[in-house]
């Protein structure tokens, strides 16, 4: 059997794509923008995650940190060793309460002493030291850094000569912020930064000090200049987990909260915002393939009627196709990486978000893959419908059997056609292929593809039912109609009107966009709230009972102070047994036995600011028996559950509490460091100290440490302003980048589908024409098909409104993001479909209907 | 003139189209055979069937009931692939609005059956330009149908019926689209090449002057033959006499 030759078909495919160019270029376009969006959004969101996880990282000064209790065994040392020979790069940070005193008063104050090496630490972000310097070229072996505090208290100046254990230092500067503060202990007594050397040589470190010691790790960047995986800090992760099975190691996205569920949202965000695009993209390359194919009926059929088999003209036509999803894939990876390229100039200007950029060439092929294989994936039905092009068009236009009510020709067209079937099976499979691929998150990958394929179904049969309901409709009312409305309303049953595919399109356009605008609503309302401007920033350590109201009244009289303080109390206790076990006997997950032996309890009636109960209940108010409600993470180190008992000891009594309640902190407020609350009765009678978090101005700062200094010279003020600062500025920009990106996508969707309406423009010509020769005025026609556009836009609007919330609700639920339903948009969406609907089909329209009918009959 | 295999042969041919709930009968059960190398010319009024039939001797469609027998093969109920082989290698077709592909060059056109059906790998590129050459088109063969006129189109359309040597070449009002001249012009020719090719011509027309060039008319009328006459001087001969003693 004679074969078309690959270059002639590639001959007779590019001759056509050159010679409409017009048309082809609007299809072009349409795999542009797609693969644009795709690329943009995907290849910005990850340099911007790459950004975002790189602060995470400073906050934490590594990429992981091992918390120590005691020093490590020499086989631990050696195996610590080896982990470094790897290329991984550690370094020890030491913690311990010294005192300090000036060499010229010799008046001695509680420090918190943190010793470093300046050479190595930290591995991200900067010890920021004023007046301004780098900690390698300030810190040495005779020399410290000290907070501000401790020059107001001692009354020295940066140059003197400060005390610390034997050994004499020189004050080098002050330390303003450092990178790892949140994550440090907040210990009483101003922070000292003191070298390594210097430490050793203080003769501090004797054996058996209370030394904590943390090990931070940094994993060796890919030599290919790409970010480090978090697969190689989770291998390391469970790799010193083993090795240390008593140290407390998290990394760098567990350092805070708001932190980790902010990165985590907006991972899940970024990577439905990309599939989006992706099937935003699809969709309008399906329906600009759809009328192209459309438009090539009668070329298809005079190649028949000349004796090509339909294999040939379909390797004409998918030549075609690739062709042109490669030029539309290029075209479209240059405007997304144009895109990529000129969001973080965008950002930086309009919301001070800098973000560094990494053009991955992953993402470019990724975009460019994508961008041809949906090409493909969805011109597959409409070139299989080629098999059934009949070379008869050719003489005689009318096809028979066209006039089927809608479910009978969709039917048969099932039925008569597996390999139909086939194709639209495939096309799901591909999506949902594509999708897991792009998607960094499991959830919106599940969740996504399986809408996908809902909403199709449910689309199809919407179409279904409402063409029959008009139909039904029409066959009641018909003369009773105004014309115009009866022709605009037929018009969408109409032999050969791509209504379904069309309502299909936009529903799933409607619905794609939407999902992303409530997702991005709830999430950044969430985020918000995280990154809330009033959260404590100042905290407060070793308040006593006698001080704790002269505190609250100063704190109250202060201007600095933007919020009312919170005040926890704190026992100091020790557990005794867990469920009967002996605590020398208990069973711990990372977590030293002697620790037992110190641990503070605090009260609350109700559930603190910033704790959510995870399992069990709260205790109502007038709770008068031991139960206790323990932070989560501490109740799986302790092997503990709702239900369990533990025997608390403070000073002399001890006392059996019940475990009612787990328990989750934003790490935001002076309640996030309680592990053990149980109710006031429980603890009335024992010693108690307080611990307050307020917030304040973070410029003024200073004062209110003075302030706090002169009245209550013993309370410990810990300044944790700029490293909060850091947080919540980069939860905000996560925030702002999520909006920007929501609206890019959103915008580039409502291109997308705009597009896909003007294609159908092809098809009304004629009609236009028939109808102008009958005499029609430009009004009327506008009003036809303005009632035709109307009546889709809102069918599909709502089709696709309902998807959006059903799909956001599953999504936020498994986020942990509160959905609420939300009428105005919903309402404003609804008509904002119709009238895009309208207005789209009316632009599209409008050379139509000015063109002469002689004009268009000739060219039949 | 003898004639001995039947060409094509028709049985009891019959089309029915439905329509919404109707089912209307275009073709009611049609009998004829044409001979090899015979010019038939079918005739009738619009709406009598004729291009229905024409496309079911070229295989372009089915018919409800009833065969089609071109050269001896059925071809009524060929699968589709099948069919299209047939066609492309037993018949040549000239359409009433010359039907190129409008994004290849005349010399492109008129090669596309060779290059869709060929399996010979013989070079189609110099019959194509003598066909051209034959047609008076041999210095427009890189033009593209745009820029020629109708009738340098229909003979562009000529030329490529005639390039696969096929033994049929049916033609459906192929000079309804051109003034008197061009149409003369382009019935000659075709003619021509119909004698030279040695091919069986079936003509639709509703014309009966186009249709006094040949030698047998087949008369439609809503679907049945009404009349089914051999011309025994057929109006070319006496041009071509013209013409040679001209």
């Amino acid at each position: 059997m004679a074969t078309l030759s690959y270059r002639s078909a590639a001959k007779i495919a590019a001759r056509e794509m050159h010679s409409s160019r017009g048309k082809f270029f609007f299809v072009i376009l349409s795999v542009a923008i797609g693969v644009a969006a795709l690329t943009g959004v995907r290849g910005f969101s990850s340099s911007f995650r790459s950004t975002l996880l790189n602060r995470a990282r400073s906050i934490m000064a590594a990429d992981l940190s091992a918390r120590m209790f005691q020093q490590p065994t020499p086989d631990q040392q050696k195996a610590l060793d080896e982990i470094a020979a790897t290329g991984v790069e550690i370094t020890p940070v030491t913690e311990l309460l010294s005192m300090a005193s000036s060499a010229k008063t010799l008046d001695p104050l509680l420090v918190s002493l943190k010793s470093v090496d300046p050479t190595k630490y930290p591995f991200y972000g900067q010890v920021e030291l004023a007046p301004s310097a780098q900690l390698k070229t300030v810190l040495d072996a005779n020399t410290v850094a000290v907070a501000d505090d401790l020059l107001v208290r001692l009354n020295v100046k940066i140059g003197d000569q400060l005390k610390i254990g034997t050994q004499l230092f020189r004050i080098g500067s002050v330390v303003v912020n450092e990178p790892d503060r949140l994550s440090g202990n907040f210990a009483a007594g101003p922070r000292v930064l003191i070298s390594r050397a210097g430490l050793d040589a203080s003769g501090l470190l004797a054996p058996g000090s209370h030394a904590g010691q943390r090990y931070l790790f940094k994993v060796p960047p890919p030599t290919n200049g790409a970010p480090i995986s978090d697969k190689a800090v989770a291998d390391l992760k469970a790799r010193l987990e083993k090795l240390l099975p008593e140290a407390q190691i998290i990394d760098y996205r567990e350092t805070n909260p708001a932190l980790t569920q902010g990165l985590d949202r907006a991972t899940s965000l970024l990577s439905l915002m990309s599939l989006v695009a992706l099937v935003l993209g699809a969709i309008g390359v399906a329906m600009a393939m759809r009328a192209h194919l459309q438009q090539r009926l009668d070329t298809i059929a005079i190649m028949k009627s000349l004796g090509a088999r339909s294999g040939q003209i379909i390797k004409i036509y998918l030549l075609q196709t690739l062709l042109l999803g490669l030029a539309g894939g290029l075209l479209g990876v240059a405007f997304g990486v144009a895109v990529q390229l000129s969001f973080p100039h965008l950002l930086a200007r309009l919301i001070h978000v800098d973000t560094e950029l990494h053009l991955q060439l992953r993402t470019v092929i990724t975009g460019l893959a994508a961008g041809v294989l949906t090409t493909l994936l969805f011109t597959l039905p409409p070139l299989l419908d080629i098999r059934g092009v009949r070379p008869i068009l050719i003489l005689r236009r009318a096809v028979e059997d066209n006039d089927d009510p809608f479910v009978t020709a969709a039917w048969r067209k099932i039925t008569k056609n597996l390999a139909q079937v086939a194709a639209a099976i495939l096309i799901l499979a591909g999506l949902a292929a594509i999708a897991t691929t792009l998607s960094d998150s499991l959830v919106v990958g599940e969740v996504f593809s399986f809408g996908l394929v809902a909403v199709l179904a449910v689309l199809l049969l919407a179409s279904v039912a409402v063409l029959a309901g008009l139909r039904f409709f029409l066959s009641k009312t018909r003369l009773h109609l105004p014309s115009s409305l009866r022709h605009g309303l037929a018009n969408l049953y109409r032999p050969g009107n791509p209504s379904a595919a069309l309502l299909a399109a936009l529903g799933l356009g409607v619905m794609q966009i939407m999902t992303v605008y409530l997702v991005q609503q709830a999430v950044v309302s969430e985020l918000h709230v995280s990154a809330a401007p009033n959260l404590p920033n100042v905290f407060l350590i070793d308040i006593t009972n006698e001080e704790v109201n002269g505190i609250r009244t100063l704190l109250k009289s202060q201007p600095s102070v933007t919020a009312p303080p919170e005040l926890l109390p704190v026992v100091s206790s020790r557990i005794v047994d867990i469920d009967g076990v002996p605590a020398n006997e208990a069973k711990l997950k990372n977590f030293p036995k002697r620790m037992l032996r110190s641990i503070s309890l605090t009260w609350s009636a109700a559930s603190p600011p910033g704790t959510k109960t995870v399992e069990g209940d709260w205790w109502s108010a007038d709770e008068k028996r031991p139960v206790v409600a323990i932070e989560k993470r501490q109740a799986d180190r302790l092997g503990v559950h709702v239900g369990s008992h533990i025997t608390f000891a403070a000073q002399d009594t001890q006392f059996v509490a019940t475990v009612v309640a787990l328990t989750k902190s934003d790490g935001q407020h002076a309640y996030s460091r309680a592990e053990f609350i149980l109710p006031q009765p429980a603890l009335a009678g024992l010693p108690v100290v307080w611990y307050g978090g307020v917030h304040a101005d973070p410029n003024h700062v200073g004062e209110l440490q003075r302030a706090l200094y002169n009245s209550y010279p013993t309370v410990t003020v810990i300044n944790v302003a700029q490293a909060l600062e850091t947080v919540r500025a980069v939860v905000l920009q996560i925030t702002y980048v999520i909006q920007f990106l929501a609206a890019f996508s959103i915008f580039a969707g409502i291109v997308i589908l705009a597009s896909s309406i003007a294609g159908t423009r092809y098809r009304r010509i004629r009609e236009v024409v028939v109808l102008k020769t009958l005499g029609a005025t430009r009004a009327r026609i506008a009003t036809v098909f303005s009632i035709e556009f109307a009546v889709l836009g809102l069918v599909a609007g709502a089709v696709g409104i309902l998807f959006a919330n059903i799909i956001a609700r599953v999504l936020l639920t498994r986020l942990t993001v509160a959905y609420h339903f939300q009428w105005w948009w919903t309402l404003g969406a609804l008509l904002g479909t119709a009238a895009l609907t309208v207005a789209t089909g009316w632009v599209a329209s409008h050379r139509i209907l000015g063109r002469k009918p002689l004009e268009v009959l000739r060219e039949e | 003139m003898t004639y001995q295999t039947p060409m094509i042969a028709v049985k009891d041919l019959r089309k029915s189209i439905r329509n919404g709930p109707r089912t209307v009968d275009i073709l009611k059960g049609l009998d004829f055979t044409v001979p090899k190398g015979q010019f038939a010319a079918i005739m009738g009024s619009s709406g009598s069937g004729k291009s229905t039939l024409l496309g079911l001797l070229a295989g372009l469609d089915t018919p409800s009931a009833g065969s089609v027998r071109l050269n001896g093969t059925e071809i009524s109920y060929l699968p589709e692939d099948k069919l299209a082989q047939v066609r492309g290698k037993t018949i040549g077709f000239v359409f009433q609005s010359y039907q190129l592909i409008p994004t290849l060059t005349a010399l492109e056109n008129v090669l596309l059956p060779h290059e869709l059906n060929d399996d010979t790998k013989e070079n189609g590129l110099p019959r194509a330009r003598d066909l051209l050459t034959s047609v008076g088109l041999g210095d427009r063969m890189d033009h593209y149908p745009v820029q020629l006129s109708g009738g340098e189109q229909q003979r562009v359309a000529l030329a490529r019926a005639f390039i696969l040597r096929p033994p049929i070449v049916l033609a459906d009002e192929p000079t309804g689209n051109l003034d008197t001249t061009n149409g003369a012009h382009v019935l000659e020719l075709l003619l021509n090449l119909n004698r030279t090719e040695g091919t069986t011509l079936v003509l639709v027309t509703h014309d009966p002057l186009l249709a006094s060039y040949a030698n047998r008319r087949i008369t439609l009328r809503d679907g049945l033959i009404i009349a089914d006459e051999i011309n025994p001087t057929p109006a070319e001969t006496s041009r071509e006499a013209a013409l040679t003693e001209g």
